[in-house]
């Protein structure tokens, strides 16, 4: 998810807040397959990544370049995003008021993990698909974006719209392709979160902390460090979730969604690139004990 | 002194009108603690709800407590589980002595303003070394936390179903409804000192420091205006006010759970508000909460005549939905809002054109000026 988050960043340079209701277009796609036609999850996958990617662009295109093409500051950006979380929220509600009057499908607000996953040796399937299709998104991206001609041009609309402009590369059907792929993406993972978490019509707005903390974490300039940051909040949560049980008691376990947060601060306050500057860092560092060892073996030679 | 009840379509106008004018008047306390950060100082709060919410809890769980501490009623065991059962003792005591019930009010209100500013301080500390959008993530995430927090911890409003509060007007209810209009009095008149309060602060020398800083840090910087001390100054006196909005809320509701403090509920209405009436302009907030408020009260009594063809809670999605439609369209339409932003007088305006006038119909200054075309 932070990935596509990350993504839309890097064209737009706007947190995108309404980035967690991509996230429920595919939940909720995934419980219409299920409850309508008795589909799994997995079926609605590429339903979702469409319905995904079509909002997110159309979002794109119709609300945010509207306003900034009219001279919208970045706070009026960010709270138009905003304003499209709350109309999603609003969307998702009066859709699931319509399953419950139109099929009676009573917990179309609040429902539980669905069914309809497979199992392998007695796992269930989604703790295989979710992080092989990580590592796929994350590898297909990578190649995408190093090893295709319209990679470098991505890149090279990210880095200097302008120059990329100059080039002769078509810079808006970029931006418009990477809210595509961002929106898809996210609706996707929606669906396999439908198969591990209970759903509802605001989860994605809630998992808004997680999201924007991975990729902050990882860096907001970096499709890998969201990545990287994904995995660490994912995994950091669930660990220290556990181990504070066992030592703390219970009454730990629900301050899970607090770990996140933490991690957010901290890396705002310490390390505001994000994890993937660290590389970048250590080079400066080593900088100037590189020229006190020169210095020193100078002064040793001419003490010679 | 009978209350009048007029009624309109089924609708109780007196009790409606009380209840959208208390709503409102807290509305716009909180819209005018935005404006003041969002609008004057460029601060993006993402997070309202989060200090609304701290005042309104502390207030909450405070006041109940305490109140059973000093009528003393005991109770076993956690506050939170037996507050439904002592409640009824609690504002049984509590109608027949109006002098505590309004020392615990003004003891609510005061720790919610504590509160409230300490949540400020701690929300400022990132707010001063961070960019707009990392500090709107920030302050966004901290508010879906704090309610997290107060879903997931008991004993602070008793976890996910909220505790309910001792009522502390019980004594001016000497007839039903008599309540609602102390209520609105206390809270009319708590809004009108925040108005003329932040009013001033707009006028002042701050004030302008404000939008200096807003529009241009840098320059204010080298002008010698200690940004940081002033952005941190505004965010603690802006939540320390949101959490009396909050606590006044609470005292007026009878009860608080976490449910309420969403990003929907709590922080979106009033960037809507601000947004729409005018950012950096009070008197166009003024006019946005209204509008917010009467739309928002309208359909809460307006719903049940739909009863049976709609379901109830298709309304509030409707209703999120039409206000972030209106919001975007005011943003790409008329970003400056129903009332833009002045720029403000210092003097009164009769004087400034009295000093305009004396400048360019001086007997001296004409002599001048024919002189200086004669020399010409």
């Amino acid at each position: 998810m932070a990935i596509g988050l990350t993504l839309t960043y890097l064209t737009t340079k706007v947190p995108n807040f309404a980035y967690g209701s991509f996230v429920t277009i595919g939940i909720y796609s995934a419980l219409s397959f299920y409850s309508l036609y008795g589909i799994s999850p997995y079926g609605a996958l590429p339903v979702a990544f469409l319905l995904g990617s079509l909002t997110s662009s159309g979002m794109y295109l119709g609300i945010l370049r509207t306003l900034a093409r009219r001279g919208s500051s970045l706070v009026a950006l960010m709270i138009a995003t905003l304003a499209i979380d709350i109309a999603f929220v609003g969307i998702f509600g009066i859709y699931s008021d319509y399953l419950y009057t139109a099929y009676r499908i009573i917990y179309a607000t609040n429902f539980p993990q669905l069914p309809g996953d497979f199992s392998l040796y007695g796992v269930p399937g989604i703790a295989f698909a979710a992080p092989y299709s990580l590592a796929l998104i994350t590898l297909g991206l990578f190649a995408l974006l190093t090893e295709t001609k319209f990679g470098v041009a991505m890149r090279a609309s990210i880095e200097n719209p302008s120059l990329a402009r100059v080039l002769g590369i078509n810079v808006e059907f970029v931006y418009i392709f990477a809210w595509m792929l961002a929106g898809g993406l996210a609706s996707m993972s929606g669906a396999f979160y439908s198969l591990w978490l209970p759903g509802g019509i605001d989860v994605g707005s809630k998992l808004i902390v997680e999201i924007f903390a991975s990729s902050v974490l990882g860096g907001l300039g970096s499709i890998y460090g969201a990545a990287l940051g994904g995995v660490i909040i994912g995994a950091s949560e669930i660990l220290v979730t556990t181990v504070g049980v066992d030592i703390f008691g219970s009454s730990v376990g629900i301050y899970q969604k607090g770990i996140p947060l933490v991690f957010m601060i901290l890396t705002l306050l310490v390390l505001p690139q994000g994890l993937i500057s660290l590389k970048v860092r250590k080079v400066v560092r080593s900088i100037p004990t590189l020229r006190a060892f020169r210095l020193l073996r100078y002064l040793h030679l001419r003490g010679d | 002194m009978l209350i009048p009840s007029v009624v309109l379509f089924g609708i109780d106008i007196v009790t409606f009108s009380v209840d959208l004018l208390i709503i409102y008047a807290i509305y716009l306390v909180v819209s005018l603690t935005l404006n003041l950060e969002a609008g004057f100082s460029g601060i993006p709060n993402f997070g309202k709800a989060m200090f609304v919410a701290g005042g309104a809890a502390i207030a909450g769980s405070v006041s109940g407590r305490l109140s059973a501490f000093v009528v003393g009623i005991s109770y076993s065991g956690d506050y939170s589980n037996s507050a439904p059962v002592i409640i009824n003792k609690l504002n049984a005591a509590l109608s027949n002595n109006p002098i505590l019930s309004i020392e615990i009010l003004l003891l609510g209100v005061a720790l919610a303003a504590g509160i409230g500013a300490v949540l400020g301080y701690l929300a400022s500390y990132p707010a001063i070394r961070l960019r707009e959008d990392y500090l709107g993530m920030l302050l966004l995430a901290s508010a879906q936390f704090f309610q997290i927090f107060l879903r997931s911890y008991p004993p602070v409003i008793g976890g996910v179903q909220g505790i309910e509060v001792p009522d502390f007007f019980g004594w001016a209810n000497t007839e039903p409804g008599a309540r609602d209009i102390v209520i609105l009095g206390v809270v009319t008149l708590f809004t009108v000192l925040v108005f003329v309060y932040f009013e001033r602060v707009a006028r002042s020398p701050l004030g302008r420091t404000l939008r200096a800083i807003r529009d241009n840090e840098v320059a204010s910087r080298a002008l010698g205006k200690d940004d940081v001390a002033i952005r941190k100054r505004v965010i603690v006196v802006a939540s320390a006010v949101s959490g009396m909005a909050g606590a006044l809320l609470t005292f007026y509701v009878e009860s608080v759970g976490p449910d309420t403090w969403s990003r929907q509920d709590w922080t979106f209405p009033f960037w809507v508000i601000i947004i729409l009436g005018g950012a950096g302009n009070n008197s166009g907030v003024a006019i946005g909460a209204f509008t917010y408020a009467f739309i928002l009260k309208a359909v809460d009594k307006g719903k049940f005549l739909f009863q049976g063809v709609l379901p109830s809670t298709t309304f509030n999605y409707l209703q999120y939905l039409a206000f972030a439609s209106l919001l975007i369209m005011v943003l790409a339409l008329r970003p400056e809002g129903i009332l833009p932003e002045r720029s403000t007088l210092t003097l009164k305006r009769e004087t400034v054109a009295g000093i305009i006038q004396t400048e360019r119909y001086s007997p001296d200054k004409e002599a001048e000026d024919s002189s200086l075309k004669k020399a010409g």
